[in-house]
This record gives structure tokens, C-alpha cells and sequence, in this order.
């Protein structure tokens, strides 16, 4: 992803990751959000785990040791209900966002 | 939920580095691993994912810092800058602490006397279902009632009662020791100690085991605390042993707890039923009323009262009360008395500290709204006010609980003696601590509060734009401090007022004309042993024998036998009749009667004005003749033509008490053979009675005091005075700690309340003066340092110095005087409560007056020193500064 992303897009993001998939390390989110935006998005690495602490942090998602298929340990993380919530409003806020941008773009 | 879990992020930053650790090394070993599937070599897809993650050491201060949170971190900075902003304001921070510190300080300490002395006096179990076995007369007096044997067997079965404690009090000596030593001694039927269920600290309870029945008790004895520790200094080892009393010796089996306050100082406790008639502390069955117990009890009672009609009050109801009754009619009205004043003080600390924290946030609103235009959050404002009143919340607490200790030992030194058990339990009760704590906390930061909200409003852009701190304030926030300042000056003037009364009347109380001299005088009490002495002329010898061996001592100037004759409270109140003057009402012609002999008068330098008085042979006869006060001169001799005429004592006819020796003619006429001086003999704040004076071989009983006036102070030679009377008889002890009068008078009730109420009163209202001083204070000169530039352009329009100097001070003016016409109407209304309670009265119009002014001098000078300042503007310079 673009390291002039817009402002809480990475959050929508790792939100609609873990709504679509369930409970996911970071190391997974990285690789759905590339492999869902067919290549398209990059998250780097140095902003997930900051952004991923802090939504622990308000209670977004919740997280937790487990093993990986290959018997690893990883702390998964999965949505919580207040979290799902968030999801919701920054949703619609970045599909207004969107549209707002297109508009202007198709202004002539 | 995050706080906590920032709270512990804090404490266990270790913790989460590591759990971070984990999780970034998982990332970059699953990406590792799928880069070896993609067939890079080992190296390579390690090197790659290390790179992808860039430097792992800055996310993991980026995550911790997301963890810590903003919160803690800058908690840190705000109790600093707090800190440093009190430091700053030394005279602001030191008012509001000490405001608190002082109210928490005495409400907390006057509370716990309170907690151990009137609520909590007896820590017996479930102590609510206690009840003392009184009765009560028409004329609304209340007595112990008294019991003998069968009578308590009798008891145990009343229905409403689920077992009965009993107790009976004597004098006993512990022998076997060079100096006789008195032990007060606590009978009791076997279940006593099982009714009251308080666990020994040592050994076990005397059980109804211990007195079977039919048999004789026993030779079993339990200690009390206080005497285990002064006679056996306190030997873990002393259960098994004996003690020696009255020549017989008993097995130790117990130690109470030091707070076990059954028989008011007793020292030792035995198995033995009353013969004599021993009074009954009752534990109610439950859900048993006082009152269904009473109507159960009287049909009893009544049958007892026709087998043994001496024991009871004529026309009595049973009245049974509960334990702290009698505490509570001793000592209830001090101790609320001094509730309130504490309570009001603290109210005054509180809105001291009220008035400081609005007059501040009110000067530093410039501040804050500097801090908000450059960014700072009203929420981080918040913040940092809290900040601020809580250290100054929580400093005045730690204070106030370090003056709540020390003003405790000072009130249980100066508490009235004999008013309540000696052994009760006071200590800070820390309920009471924490809700005052809290009342101070909560009104501190409500308070604290108020000027950074109303910088919530928008009105940051006016503030800032005006660019001067310069203002009159809001309406809402004068009229605030004025009502503040108001109600401190009326609950100042209403302590004033009463400090200032019971400091009066304390002053009153130590010039009161004695009428004897009590420098260099003892008292020494002499009990006499059951079964001792028991003829007439055996005991009169006796006493005359103890006396003489003391007056032998080389330091004694003359001793005298007066039996509950030591002033200032002395005698017995006795009906007498004048031969030649019938009274009209019989029933009321009482005197005090002391029975002495004719050394007492010098002892105590009582002049003789009249007449004369007895023999040695005279007394040892016990002749019937009297000696009479002026007082009862006078009122029935106006002519003073008493000396000659004759007079009988009532209660001598009837013989009196059981164990009490009668003089031959004791009952006769007596005549009267001489006046002697006033002396006080009921208590320090009435007037004297009259008094009749007999021999005291008139009527002996089982005690006596020997008087003693001795060259110099007379603590050196209590020792020798002890051995003489062991002389005489080697089991002669004396009574307690033998004390000189002047002591007596200071443990007198009304002396001893009459100090610690003058004292305390005055020592909180001159806190509470100086306290609404600093209050007045403040306000003030905030106000006129916020107006300074309101002044200047005053002075410029033509407003004369003195006219300014009004403004500045028309409001204070106005809540000063509001507040002391308050409180006035105030100590006015509540005077008759105050008297009622401790017998002193509040509107003595000199001290209303004198405090009044007093308070009026200290708000002149709170108000006028701020206020000066106003003389010193300059216009210019207070208009340039805009």
C-alpha cells in the first residue's frame, strides 16, 4: 500500500480483512490484503503492527496466541463486536469519500 | 477497560517487549517460510523478510507507544507542573492544605472519641441485645436495681431473657506484699462472663463451672489487662499462679482483653454470687423488646420488692436501658457539643479551600486560554486542574491524619474522669477517616473543577483577544465566593461565640471562693475489710488509731477522719428538723450531712465563726452535737441565735445502712454548738448547700478517708503514709491513687468538661477566624488584582481614591455583614440547645459583642491589606498595561 495512504484507510482495511475472513495473524492480513486487492495493495509491515496494537487498544479487535498450520506460534487477531461497529461507519465514511473524490475527478 | 490495561501496560513494559518480540519474529518467520516454498535459498528469503519489515526496532517503539498511551506519560508531567505551580503560590498552598488538614484533622479525631466513648463503649458480643436492669421512680430518677441469690436464680428463667450477667463491686486487698494493695473486685454468677462472650486474651472465662451450685465458689480469679500489667507486668506465664487476697489465696485462670470495660475499671473479676445485692446486666432474646421486657419484669420485681423492701424505691417502674445509656447522659452532650464544632470547622476548611481554588482558576483564566488557543484540550485543562486540587487533597489528608493522632492523645488525657469506663478503646476510626477524606477529596476537585468548565464555554477567542486577565469576573462566580465567604464568617462567629462562653464559664469556674484551702491537702481513702471491726467501739478506736499514726508523721501538719466529707463535693443529702422550727414542708428541708471530727476544720482551714466545736472525748463518745454551715445558719436563723437550739437527723432513726455502726443516741436530738465558714460541698458550679456537721463516730461504715495536710507537697511522703497505716493493721490499704485536693477539683465533672470544652472551643474558633481571614483574603486581592485595569480607568474618569477603595471592597463588605448577622441569629437560636447540653450559656451580651468585633477586626484587616493595593494604581500605568 501507498505510504501516503488516506487517513484510516489501513484500519478499514485490517477491519474488513478480519470481518471477511475471521481470526488472522498479521502476517495473513498482509498477505489477504495483497492477494484480495489482486496485487494492487502493499501494507507495509512498520505501520500494521502499530495500527493493529492501537485497535487492540480501543477495543476493536482482540487477540490471541494460537498455532499457525505449520505449528508456529502467531497472535491472531479477530473483530469484536464494538469492532464490527467501527467497520460499519468507516465503511460508509470511505465509500462517501470515494464518491466525493469521483465526482470532483468527473467534473468537467 | 483500557486504562486498567494501560495501567498494567505500564508496569509490565518488559512484558510486552518480549510478547511483541514473539509476534514480529513469527511474521517474519512465516514469511520466511513461504519464500522458501517460492524457491528462494534459505538466506535469501530470510534477508527478504527482515527487509520488508524495515527496522524492526522503531515498530516496536511505535507499538509501545500506542500501548503506554498519551495518558500515563503525561500524568507524569501534570503532577509536576502542579507541583511546581503550588510551589510558586506557597501562601495559596499552605492555606489549602492546612484548611483541610485542621478540618479532617479534628472532625476525625472528636468523631473517634465519640465512636469509643458513647457508641461503642463495651465490646461485648452482639452488644445491641445488652441491657442494664435499672429502674426508674416517679420523680423520674434511675437506679440500678439490686439482687441477691435466689432472686438471680429467679431472673434466669424470665422468658424474654436469654441469660443475665451480674456483678457486685468490693474493695479487696492483695496481701502478701510489704505494702498492702487495694484490688477493686467484680462479682459475678457463673454465666456472667458467658452473657457478655468477649474470648480471654489469656487462659479462659470464669465459667458457671467455677461456682456450683449449693457449694462454695471456687478459688478461681480472672485478671484484668490493666492489672495483669501493673502487678504481674504483663508475664505470659501467669495463668496457674495465685494471687493473694485478703489472706486467701487464688488461682489465676484468666487475662481479659485490655478494652474489656465490664465494672468500670475493675482489677480482678471472681466467681461468687451477691449476698449483699449486686446489680444485672440482661441479654434480651431476640426480637424481645425494652419495653415487653419491662411489662414482663414488673410482677417480678413487685414480689421482690415486698420480700425485701429496702432494696427497692417506693412506686418503681422497671426501666430497662441499654448499656450506653449512662455514657451517653455523662458525656453525650460534650461530645456532640464538640461533633458540631468540628463539624463546622470543617465545613469552613472545605470552603476555604472552595474559595482559594475558584479565586485561582478565576486569575489564571488567561492562562488555560492561552493553553487552549495553542492546542491543549479542554479535557487535558481538565486534567490538569485535577491534577492540582488532588495533591492538594491528598497532601491536607495525610496532614490531617497525622493532627487527628496527636489530637486524640490529647483529648483522652483531658477527658472527665469517672464519666465513662477507663478502659475504652479509642483509636482513629477509619470509616469516619475515609469519609471525611472523602468529603474533602470530592469538594476539592467538584470545586477545583468549576473554573476549568466554564473555560469549556467558547469564549477562549474573547479572553484572548481582550489579551489582559483584567476582568470583573462572572456574576455567577461573585456571587459564589460571596456566599462562601458569607457562611464562613457566621459559622466563625458561632464558634466564636461559644468558645467564647465556655471559656467564660470555665474562667468562673476557677475563681469560685472554695471556702478551704486546697494547697498541701490529701485525701486518703480507707476501705475496711467484710467481717472487720465490726463493733461500735472497735472501730472508732480504729479510725482514731489510723489517724493518729499518720498526724505522727514529721511532715504531716494534722490529719483529720471525715467519711465522704473531701470537698468540693461532699456529705449526703438528709432530711433534718429544727426542734423550734416545725417546717412547713418536711420533705424538703434537707442539708448535706458529713460526718468529721474537729481537726477537719483546721485541716481544710475552715474558719469557726461562731460557737465551738467538739472534744476528743467528745467524739469518741460520739456525742449528739452538731456544727452547722453559715449558709444553714442563716437561712434559719437570720439572727444568727443558731448556737443552742437543737436538730435531728432523719435517717439516723432508721439506722441507716446494714453494715453501718450507729452511735448510742445517734438518732436524738443534736445540739447545735458552733457555725463554721462556707465551704463548697455540691460540685464547683453550684452554690453551697447547708451543711451539718456530726462526729464521726456518729455513723461508721465499712470505709472512711483520712485527711491530710502535710508542710510541703505532699507526693514525697505517700509512701511513708501507706507503711504508718500498715502499722496499725498490716492489711490496711488504701483507696486507688491517693490524689491532693487540688487534683480533686481538676477531675471534678464540670472542671474537667469545663477545660476540654473552653479549650477545644477556643482553639478551634481561633482556626476558624484565622482561616476565614485567609479566605476574605484571597478573594479579595484576586478580585482587585483581576480589576486593576476596571480601576485605572475609573481613576481616570474622575473616580476619587477612597471612592474606588469602596467599590473594591462593597462586596466583601456586604458578605461580611451578611455573615454576621447570620450568625448571630444563628448562636441566638441556638443557644437554649447548647446550654441544655452543657450548661452554658451563649448570650451573654458582653461576649457576643466583644467577638463580634473581634471577627470584625479580622475581616477589616483581611479586606483592607488586598485592598491598599487600590491606593497604589496609577492610572496610566494601569491603562498602558491594556
Amino acid at each position: 500500500m501507498a505510504k501516503n495512504d488516506l487517513q484510516g484507510t489501513l484500519d478499514l482495511l485490517v477491519l474488513k480483512t478480519l470481518a471477511q475472513m475471521g481470526a488472522l495473524h498479521g502476517y495473513g492480513i498482509v498477505l489477504h490484503i495483497q492477494r484480495a486487492s489482486e496485487e494492487l495493495l502493499h501494507v507495509e509491515e512498520g505501520s500494521l503492527y502499530p495500527a493493529l496494537h492501537r485497535m487492540e487498544q480501543s477495543g476493536w479487535i482482540a487477540s490471541q496466541w494460537s498455532h499457525t498450520e505449520t505449528n508456529r506460534k502467531a497472535k491472531y487477531y479477530k473483530l469484536t463486536p464494538q469492532g464490527r461497529r467501527q467497520l460499519q461507519q468507516a465503511e460508509d465514511s470511505f465509500n462517501q469519500l470515494v464518491r466525493g473524490v469521483r465526482t470532483v475527478l468527473r467534473y468537467v | 477497560m483500557s486504562v486498567f490495561r494501560r495501567i498494567a501496560n505500564l508496569l509490565h513494559r518488559s512484558r510486552i517487549d518480549r510478547d511483541l518480540d514473539a509476534e514480529l519474529q513469527a511474521h517474519i518467520a512465516l514469511r520466511t517460510e513461504d519464500n522458501l516454498a517460492a524457491g528462494m535459498s534459505p538466506e535469501q528469503a530470510r534477508r527478504d523478510a527482515l527487509m520488508r519489515f524495515g527496522n524492526q526496532t522503531v515498530t516496536k517503539e511505535r507499538v509501545a507507544a500506542v500501548e503506554t498511551a498519551l495518558l500515563f506519560s503525561s500524568i507524569g508531567s501534570d503532577t509536576r507542573y502542579a507541583i511546581r505551580q503550588l510551589i510558586k503560590n506557597p501562601g495559596f498552598a499552605l492555606a489549602a492544605i492546612l484548611s483541610l488538614a485542621l478540618g479532617i484533622g479534628a472532625t476525625v479525631s472528636i468523631f473517634s472519641v465519640i465512636y469509643g466513648v458513647l457508641l461503642h463503649p463495651f465490646p461485648y458480643a452482639d452488644v445491641d441485645r445488652l441491657a442494664n436492669l435499672s429502674l426508674s421512680d416517679p420523680r423520674g430518677n434511675i437506679f440500678d436495681a439490686e439482687f441477691t441469690g435466689q432472686q438471680f436464680r429467679e431472673l434466669r428463667n424470665v422468658h424474654g431473657f436469654e441469660g443475665i450477667a451480674t456483678w457486685d463491686a468490693r474493695h479487696l486487698t492483695v496481701t502478701g506484699h510489704d505494702v498492702p494493695e487495694n484490688a477493686i473486685a467484680f462479682f459475678g454468677i457463673g454465666e456472667t462472663f458467658v452473657t457478655l462472650g468477649v474470648p480471654p486474651l489469656l487462659g479462659r472465662n470464669l465459667g458457671p463451672s467455677d461456682s456450683p451450685e449449693g457449694q462454695e465458689p471456687l478459688p478461681v480469679v480472672m485478671l484484668h489487662y490493666r492489672f495483669w500489667q501493673r502487678h504481674f507486668n504483663g508475664d505470659p506465664a501467669v495463668i496457674g499462679k495465685t494471687l493473694e487476697l485478703n489472706h486467701r489465696l487464688y488461682t489465676i485462670v484468666g487475662v481479659t482483653r485490655p478494652h474489656f470495660t465490664w465494672g468500670w475499671g475493675a482489677d480482678v473479676y471472681l466467681p461468687e454470687e451477691a449476698t449483699q445485692g449486686g446489680g444485672v446486666v440482661v441479654r434480651l432474646r431476640h426480637g424481645v423488646s425494652l419495653a415487653s421486657a419491662d411489662a414482663e419484669l414488673q410482677p417480678l420485681l413487685e414480689r421482690f420488692a415486698q420480700e425485701r423492701p429496702h432494696s427497692f424505691p417506693p412506686k418503681f417502674k422497671v426501666d430497662i436501658r441499654p448499656l450506653t445509656y449512662e455514657t451517653t447522659r455523662n458525656m453525650g452532650g460534650t461530645l456532640y457539643l464538640l461533633f458540631a464544632a468540628v463539624a463546622m470547622l470543617l465545613a469552613i476548611g472545605c470552603s476555604n479551600v472552595s474559595i482559594l481554588l475558584l479565586a485561582r482558576g478565576t486569575a489564571r483564566r488567561h492562562e488555560f486560554a492561552l493553553r487552549s488557543a495553542v492546542g491543549a484540550s479542554s479535557s487535558r485543562i481538565v486534567r490538569q486542574l485535577l491534577t492540582e486540587s488532588l495533591l492538594l487533597a491528598f497532601t491536607g489528608t495525610a496532614l490531617g491524619i497525622l493532627m487527628a493522632y496527636q489530637l486524640v492523645r490529647l483529648l483522652v488525657e483531658w477527658m472527665p474522669q469517672g464519666m465513662f469506663p477507663p478502659d475504652v478503646a479509642i483509636r482513629i476510626n477509619v470509616p469516619v477517616l475515609l469519609f471525611t477524606a472523602g468529603l474533602a477529596l470530592l469538594s476539592s476537585v467538584l470545586i477545583g473543577l468549576v473554573p476549568a468548565l466554564q473555560m469549556i464555554k467558547p469564549e477562549i477567542g474573547q479572553v484572548m483577544q481582550s489579551s489582559t486577565n483584567r476582568t470583573a469576573g462572572s456574576v455567577h462566580g461573585r456571587r459564589l465566593h460571596g456566599t462562601l465567604i458569607a457562611a464562613q464568617i457566621a459559622l466563625t462567629l458561632v464558634l466564636l461565640t461559644a468558645a467564647g462562653a465556655a471559656v467564660h464559664a470555665f474562667l468562673h469556674l476557677l475563681n469560685v471562693p472554695l471556702g478551704y484551702d486546697p494547697h498541701n491537702v490529701v485525701s486518703v481513702g480507707i476501705p475496711l475489710q467484710d467481717n472487720t471491726y465490726t463493733t461500735w467501739e472497735a472501730r472508732v478506736n480504729y479510725f482514731e488509731q489510723l489517724r493518729a499514726s499518720v498526724a505522727a508523721l514529721p511532715d504531716v501538719v494534722s490529719a483529720s477522719v471525715a467519711t465522704n466529707a473531701t470537698p468540693p463535693h461532699s456529705g449526703w443529702e438528709q432530711r433534718f428538723q429544727l426542734r423550734d422550727k416545725p417546717s412547713s414542708s418536711p420533705e424538703a428541708q434537707t442539708a448535706r450531712i458529713h460526718f468529721v471530727d474537729p481537726g477537719y476544720f483546721s485541716t481544710l482551714q475552715v474558719p469557726l465563726l461562731q460557737g465551738r466545736t467538739w472534744s476528743v472525748a467528745e467524739v469518741t463518745r460520739g456525742a449528739s452535737l452538731a456544727v452547722v454551715n453559715q449558709t444553714l445558719a442563716r437561712r434559719y436563723y437570720p439572727n444568727g441565735d443558731i448556737v443552742g437550739h437543737a436538730i435531728k437527723l432523719s435517717a439516723l432513726q432508721s439506722g441507716g445502712s446494714p453494715n453501718a455502726l450507729t452511735a448510742p443516741g445517734a438518732g436524738d436530738w443534736m445540739q447545735v454548738i458552733g457555725v463554721v465558714g462556707d465551704s463548697l460541698n455540691d460540685g464547683l458550679d453550684n452554690p453551697v448547700r447547708p451543711a451539718i456537721f456530726a462526729p464521726y463516730s456518729t455513723v461508721m461504715r465499712m470505709g472512711t478517708q483520712i485527711l491530710i495536710r502535710t508542710r510541703a507537697a505532699p507526693e514525697p511522703i505517700l509512701h511513708s503514709i501507706r507503711k504508718q497505716l500498715a502499722t496499725v493493721s498490716p492489711d490496711q490499704q488504701t483507696y486507688g491513687v491517693i490524689a491532693d485536693l487540688e487534683t480533686w477539683i481538676r477531675n471534678e465533672p464540670e472542671w474537667a468538661r469545663g477545660r476540654l470544652i473552653s479549650a477545644l472551643f477556643a482553639g478551634f474558633s481561633i482556626v476558624a477566624l484565622f482561616l476565614s481571614g485567609v479566605g476574605l483574603y484571597s478573594v479579595l486581592s484576586y478580585s482587585v488584582a483581576q480589576r486593576t485595569n476596571e480601576f485605572g480607568i475609573r481613576m481616570a474618569l474622575g473616580a476619587t481614591r477612597p471612592h474606588v477603595l469602596r467599590i473594591a471592597t462593597a462586596s466583601a463588605g456586604v458578605s461580611v455583614g451578611t455573615g454576621i448577622a447570620v450568625g448571630l441569629a444563628l448562636s441566638l437560636g441556638l443557644n437554649h440547645v447548647v446550654s441544655a447540653w452543657v450548661g452554658i450559656t451563649t448570650n451573654h451580651p458582653l461576649i457576643v459583642l466583644s467577638v463580634s468585633l473581634l471577627l470584625l477586626i479580622v475581616a477589616g484587616i483581611a479586606c483592607f491589606v488586598p485592598a491598599r493595593k487600590v491606593l497604589s494604581i496609577d492610572p496610566i500605568v494601569a491603562l498602558r498595561s491594556e
